[in-house]
């Protein structure tokens, strides 16, 4: 890695520092004295992923500093916190090289693997959080199936087909026109107006980047810009003339105004979401969702009706929530359609409406929706090309059943309409799945990564305060199904979490019957592949516990016995154990041979805790000692290679 | 246990209302496949994506992903054998069951067949691609996860392979060990076939065949070579077309010209070309044009350049579109057009050499030609010189109509192609330079002597340059450059002198030319030629000037115009009598008036140059004479004084002079006037001939009269003479630039390669300096190549010169070099 001079970095940083003053450039690092902010930073020192991902979500700047210059980043990585570090990344913290703060976050990191990862997110390869939505948007200016547009705009020969609800997001101008006349389907352009400038302020409207065309004559310049003035007048979108005549010099200043104008272009989309779709919904009794009959032109131009049932659990479980629903249940218009869509075929073999519920009749809930924007799931995007009834065209708008809880299906929605995936962790499963089952690859990472960074619990990643795996009785997560849910959605990311989360818990969970079924589970997706093979989350299991047990050595300050056994090679660590037992004066049977009942020596390890809680090293060594014979002793019963 | 101890627990996903594994596989499946069974018969529309897609993501979920892919596979391998297969045998038809090719049948019959059974099979394939792809839909989770887990071709792909092997690879009928793929194949070719034969044929169905092969793989799939098309259909394809095309050729060349051969077989390579494009595959393009290529070029083409109307006859006929179609085509299997460049060099050099005989038939036909009449008042001799010069012209117009010929053919035919060119080239110059035909080099500086004295006159400036431009072009082929230099040199002194030349602007452009086109060294010597002119001209107007100051103003004064030629550039020996005395020698003696006036002139040009020898070639030299002839009787009766002014040549007005003095009727022999005069013996008589024999000039009067002067001859002033206009020119006998005869070739041959030698020893000398050392064998390489812009020296000669140089002690032979080598001698 070559590391730029001192004084280089201090001429750049003087001409940032000038170009900031000037207003040239927006401070990328503002000084930030909020408490959350405080809170974040102190979690990135301590590497506590869960504080972090609240905070995050929570909306502070993480690319902040501060009041000893200090950026997140650079504190995550100069502390070494590996899973911190790419959560921040994941999330939109800038580390660019040649900036004073990216080299300082490079040159802080505690070592290579961080410094890779770091260089791997270098700005000129990583993208903009929001760049996917805004391509799919733009995509649609151009895509001819399957159909979504419902307006045409003419101008001079040429055709634009548009979509109503993204020119009235962006356009104040046309949410007025189109909330007068929701059933326009053309519109024509003033005459004053050049097709380019209309083609530039369309790809505005549609999210990307607007530029003039290159190589134009300084005439033709001149009437297209003049275009631009009147329509972004007309259209009330003043920022795009601003944008087409800034002078774009600068990589940073490019890339800070892409991003300002893409965050106004989602605040819009979002704003539109919450305002129209979201209030738009409606909650039915469920044998009555097939008489909701919503006509094509309708005030919100929704294409397409979503529909969600309750879940049979939450008949018992919620209350709150169907309460609100049967408020907004009485502005549904209901009608019974005669030509209702095909009933032969069963929906799912399973729906099963037991009347033994008498309590409450299940409830649906219908969403509104823009095909345009379903198009970003796979699942969506290939049933509205097929040939299938849900493709063709109806007299009223058909109604879509996803297989998911209502909640869900608005995270869905949101994370299609907005880009955000801000949910708690409830319902993170159930939108890894739903996810998964729709290819929204990206929601379905969010959601792992919610579930990783949330489901830890309130313990930190650095067991310092939990040096013997002790939890408090709170489990959030039912962890086994968490693996599960990695292993039948292919996301790596949760078997490590489970891998490490019972790894710091091995005591708790080394004797459950349900920890040896999941080992089972583990090695039977490895032999499928091949016999020989280790089960994989046992040795994952086996490398966090080591991470664990060695952090605690380390805390202990004992470094003169680390660097005698750096490490903990079985006999050497057997034998020192052996010793200090010896010394101690204590039984040294259970733990010399770990073939030995591991029940009667998991019993003598707890004695062994009650009494010699002064000596902490010894207790850990044993106890890590005892964990891996349990284990052992596992693979051993459950006939596994180890 | 653990559950329920939250209060904040992540909730479960849904087990779509079964929990566990307890999946009712067998139900779902039931509907899945009921839903297949409508998309395979066209009634997909009204079922639901949703819901089929939830149920296969459910059996997926569940771990049942690999029973649900092979129950696919076995539903859509049951539908295509007991479905499919039986919708195609509907479109059999008996003949072709029993033979593809079923020659009991029309072909309209055949055809109509094959279309039929082309297109129940097309529609199979396309609606097994649609249901395919709507179940792929369905089973897009299926296709994601569990393809990809288990490294299985998606459930499409396999379908795909499913339709090869239940249909396309299942026999036709029970007992048949043809297959439908067979029957496929076979009933395209036919169709093709039919095609050729000028059938018109539904290419779209064919193209639609070739998409479906292509689209599947023999095995694996993967490689292009390994499609079915390319297994199963191409290779015959290309196979059949072989044999068509061979038996074509076969035909054609037998039954059709050269011409409509070429048409024919361009048309074939276009039509398998459009047919790839329209009608197979692009990638067959390559293959299919190397068969028919092969078989309609490759092996036929010398066989049609030799045919009765190939090149030869379409040369001799302009058939600049047949040769075209020749060229295109042989230009398509052969970068060099061997074959084509073959036959027309051939063709050039018998062309050429019928021109070169009948230049030496004419040249040697003893009588003169009727046309040659305008020369038929000369001499006999002089005739069959005219004779010859008439050949030469006539020579040098054919080879250039020739060239013309085979340039517009170049242009026209073949596409201005540079390979041709340069064997065109090389023919001409082979016939040109041919050595049964010495006299090209002559024959071209004739040619252009001719236009310089009488062919250019009254031309524009442009076919002025058209005509030299010519003469440049021929120059181009001949080899031996120097020869050339030597008659033309010789040609132009002659009109030099002699002021024969229409324009000397027009000289010095050819001359310009010829500098362009062959180097300044050329050219030295005729450009110093024209400016000893110019000085000349100044000289004789000095030496008058000179004169006039020197204030003697004598009323019979003689005018002086002379030319000062340097030796060295003037070929002045080929200028004098042609025999083997040195005429220098002997100098004539001039009368008295001119031998003041001459002595003043070398006076003069002494004063301007000193150290200049000045040698006067009386010879070369013309005078006007102003002659009074006295009052006789006339024939036509009229009695007067008759004024003449006498254009004769220097030697006649010495002889002239000599009668000045003397009484009437007084005269003298020949020995006498040799006596007085001193002129040379052969010269003298040539004089007297021209002043007593020739009718018109009959100045003096010999006795006796006869053709030929003999020493005892008598002359004697005529005073009766009387002629048409007061000037006349008194000729003299064989002047002017005639071909040579054999003698004086000889003779110029020999003073050649005199000239010859001594190049190639400059150019030995020049070469050993620089080298030091040189084997014989390089020596001789450079030595020609060093001399070829000059001419092409015989390799003897070269060695011969090399043993003189070595006499003169310039070279040495290196003792003991494995090859002959020399050393150069500082």
């Amino acid at each position: 890695m070559d590391v730029k001079k001192k004084y280089e970095l201090e001429a750049a940083l003087a001409k940032e520092a000038q170009q900031i003053s000037s207003g040239a450039l927006k401070e990328e690092n503002p000084l930030d004295l909020s408490e959350n902010f405080s809170i974040l930073c102190e979690a990135c020192r301590r590497g506590d992923l869960k504080v972090c991902q609240e905070m995050i979500s929570s909306g502070v700047n993480i690319n902040a500093r501060d009041k000893f210059d200090y950026t997140p980043l650079i504190l995550a990585s100069l502390c070494g916190h590996y899973e911190v570090i790419r959560l921040l990344l994941e999330n939109g913290a800038l580390c660019e090289r040649d900036t004073f703060q990216g080299e300082r976050c490079l040159y802080n990191a505690l070592n290579d693997r961080i410094r890779n990862l770091l260089l791997s997110y270098d700005y000129a390869k990583s993208t903009n959080p929001l760049q996917p939505l805004a391509a799919h948007i733009t995509s649609l200016l151009s895509r001819d199936t399957p159909k979504t547009t419902d307006i045409t705009i003419e101008a001079y020969g040429q055709e634009f087909h548009l979509h109503k609800f993204i020119l009235a997001a962006r356009s104040p101008y046309f949410a007025k026109k189109l909330a007068a006349a929701p059933s326009t389907t053309s519109w024509k352009l003033p005459n004053a107006i050049p097709t380019e400038s209309l083609n530039i302020a369309l790809q505005y409207l549609y999210f990307a980047e607007a530029a003039l065309r290159p190589r134009m004559s300084e005439e033709e310049e001149m009437v297209v810009l003049n275009g631009l003035a009147k329509i972004s007048r007309q259209l009330e979108i003043e920022r795009l003339f601003e944008s087409v005549t800034e002078l774009k010099s600068d990589r940073r200043l490019v890339r800070q105004q892409r991003t300002e104008e893409l965050e106004r272009g989602r605040d819009q989309m979002e704003e539109w979401f919450e305002d129209h779709i979201v209030k738009n919904k409606i909650v039915v009794d469920t044998d009555k969702v097939d008489k909701i009959e919503w006509d094509r032109d309708n005030s919100i131009f929704a294409d397409i009706l979503l529909r969600a049932d309750d879940d049979d659990e939450e008949y018992y479980d919620s209350t709150d929530d169907t309460a609100s629903a049967g408020a907004s249940e009485s502005f549904t218009p209901l009608v019974r359609t005669a030509e209702g869509p095909l009933h032969g075929i069963p929906v799912g073999p399973v729906r099963s409406r037991s009347p033994s519920r008498q309590r409450r009749s299940p409830k649906s809930t219908i969403y509104p929706a823009h095909r345009a924007m379903l198009l970003r799931s796979e699942y969506f995007l290939t049933m509205f090309t097929s040939s299938f009834r849900e493709a063709q065209e109806t007299s009223h708008l058909q109604i879509i059943k996803l297989d998911c809880s209502p909640e869900v299906l608005e995270v869905i929605l949101r994370f299609m309409y907005t880009e955000r995936a801000d949910f708690d962790l409830q319902t993170a499963i159930e939108v890894l799945f739903a996810a998964d089952q729709l290819f929204i690859e990206k929601l379905k990472q969010r959601a792992a990564l919610i579930i990783s960074s949330l489901g830890n619990g309130s313990t930190s990643t650095v067991e310092a305060e939990n040096p013997r795996g002790e939890t408090d009785a709170e489990e959030i997560v039912d962890i086994y199904e968490v693996i599960r849910a990695g292993w039948d959605t292919r996301v790596q990311r949760l078997e490590e979490f489970g891998a490490r989360y019972i790894a710091y818990r091995l005591e708790r969970y080394i004797d459950e019957p349900e920890f040896a079924q999941i080992v089972q589970e583990s090695a039977k997706r490895v032999k499928a592949r091949q016999e020989t093979d280790t089960v994989e989350l046992v040795d994952d299991i086996r490398y966090y516990l080591s991470e664990r047990f060695r952090l605690r050595f380390e805390d202990s300050g004992l470094d003169e016995m680390l660097a005698e056994e750096p490490r903990y090679q079985e006999g050497e660590e057997l034998a020192d154990s052996v010793a200090r037992i010896d010394l101690e004066g204590k039984e040294p049977e259970d733990a010399l041979v770990p073939d030995i009942e591991a029940q009667i020596a998991a019993g003598a390890v707890r004695t062994l805790d009650g009494e010699l809680a002064g000596d902490e090293f010894a207790q850990d060594a044993i106890n890590y000692q005892i964990l891996l014979g349990k284990i052992d002793r596992l693979l051993e019963k459950l006939n596994l290679e180890a | 246990m653990i559950a329920g101890r939250g209060r904040q627990r992540i909730r479960p996903p849904r087990r779509h209302g079964l929990g566990g594994n307890d999946l009712d596989f067998e139900k779902l499946w039931t509907t899945i496949s009921a839903a297949f069974l409508e998309i395979h018969t066209r009634n997909a529309s009204t079922l639901s994506y949703e819901e089929l897609y939830r149920q296969a993501y459910q059996i997926v979920l569940k771990k049942r992903g690999d029973d649900l892919y092979k129950r696919v596979n076995a539903f859509e391998h049951e539908w295509l054998v007991t479905e499919v297969r039986k919708s195609i045998k509907e479109h059999y038809s008996p003949q072709m069951l029993a033979n593809a090719q079923g020659l009991s049948s029309t072909t309209n019959e055949r055809r109509m067949a094959g279309e039929r059974f082309l297109k129940g099979l097309n529609d199979a394939w396309s609606h097994h691609q649609v249901c395919l792809s709507m179940i792929s839909d369905v089973l897009m989770y299926m296709n994601r996860t569990y393809c990809d887990e288990t490294h299985r071709p998606p459930v499409y792909t396999t379908a795909m392979t499913l339709f090869r092997d239940d249909v396309l690879r299942s026999p036709i009928v029970e007992s048949e060990s043809r297959s439908v793929l067979d029957l496929l194949c076979d009933v395209m070719l036919d169709q093709i076939q039919m095609e050729r034969d000028g059938d018109v044929i539904d290419k779209y169905l064919i193209k639609s065949s070739v998409l479906m092969l292509e689209s599947l793989y023999d095995s694996k799939p993967g490689s292009a070579d390994e499609r079915l098309y390319n297994t199963a259909y191409e290779q015959e394809y290309l196979k059949r077309s072989r044999l068509f095309y061979r038996q074509e050729s076969e035909l054609l060349i037998r039954e059709a010209d050269a011409g409509a051969y070429c048409r024919h077989a361009s048309r074939r390579l276009y039509e398998e070309e459009e047919r790839c494009k329209s009608t197979l595959s692009e990638g067959t393009m390559p293959l299919i044009r190397e068969v028919v290529e092969d078989e309609l070029i490759r092996n036929r083409l010398s066989e049609v350049v030799e045919m009765e109307s190939g090149v030869r006859f379409m040369i001799d006929n302009d058939r600049f579109q047949d040769l075209n179609l020749i060229y295109a085509l042989n230009a398509r299997v052969d970068d060099k057009k061997s074959g084509l460049t073959k036959a027309v060099q051939q063709r050039i050099i018998a062309m050429g050499n019928e021109v070169n005989e009948a230049a030496i038939a004419a040249s040697q036909a003893p009588a003169a030609a009727p046309d040659n009449g305008d020369k038929g008042k000369g001499a006999a001799p002089e005739r069959s010189t005219n004779q010859q010069t008439v050949a030469a012209i006539k020579w040098v117009e054919d080879v250039l109509q020739l060239k013309d010929k085979f340039d517009a053919i170049w242009k026209m035919a073949f596409q201005k192609d540079n390979v041709m060119q340069t064997a065109m080239t090389k023919s001409f110059t082979e016939f040109i330079n041919s050595a049964t035909f010495p006299r090209s080099s002559e024959y071209i500086s004739l040619f252009i002597d001719e236009n310089m004295k009488k062919g250019i006159k009254g031309k524009t400036e442009t076919e002025i340059d058209v005509v030299l431009e010519k003469a440049i072009t021929l120059l181009r082929y001949v080899q031996d450059k120097d020869l050339f230099e030597r008659y033309y040199k010789k040609h132009l002194c002659r009109r030099l002198l002699m002021n024969k030349s229409i324009s000397n602007d027009v000289e010095r452009q050819m001359i310009g030319k010829m500098k362009i086109e062959l180097g300044n060294n050329f050219t030295m010597k005729l450009e110093a030629m024209f400016k000893d002119m110019t000085i000349s001209e100044e000289l004789t107007s000095g030496f008058k000037r000179h004169v006039e100051g020197l204030g003697e103003q004598d009323p019979r004064r003689i005018e002086l115009a002379i030319n000062v030629l340097t030796s060295m550039t003037w070929p002045l020996e080929s200028m004098g009598p042609s025999e083997e005395g040195d005429s220098r020698r002997t100098q004539c003696n001039f009368p008295p008036a001119i031998e003041r006036i001459k002595r003043g002139f070398e006076k003069y040009y002494s004063e301007k140059h000193s150290g200049r020898q000045l040698t006067w070639l009386a010879n070369m030299g013309s005078a006007d004479i102003k002659a009074v002839f006295p009052k006789v009787p006339q024939k036509d009766g009229t009695f007067k004084e008759r004024r003449h002014e006498l254009n004769v040549s220097t030697y006649a007005m010495v002889v002239l002079l000599l009668f000045n003095d003397m009484a009437a009727l007084q005269s003298l022999t020949f020995e006498e006037i040799q006596a007085q005069t001193n002129i040379a013996t052969n010269e003298l008589v040539r004089t007297l001939q021209s002043l007593a024999v020739a009718p018109k000039t009959r100045i003096l009067i010999k006795e006796p009269m006869s053709k030929d002067v003999k020493a005892t001859d008598r002359f004697s002033f005529n005073e009766g003479f009387s002629g048409k206009f007061v000037k006349i020119k008194v000729g003299v006998v064989s002047g002017g630039n005639k071909v040579e005869t054999d003698r004086e070739r000889r003779e110029t041959e020999k003073k050649n390669d005199d000239s010859r030698g001594f190049c190639i020893e400059a150019a030995v000398v020049r070469i050993m300096k620089q080298r030091k050392e040189l084997s014989h064998q390089q020596l001789v390489v450079e030595t020609l190549h060093q001399l070829a812009s000059q001419f092409r020296p015989e390799v003897s000669m070269i060695k011969k010169r090399i043993e003189s140089l070595i006499e003169r002690e310039y070279l040495e032979r290196i003792e003991g070099a494995a090859v002959d080598s020399y050393r150069y001698l500082a």
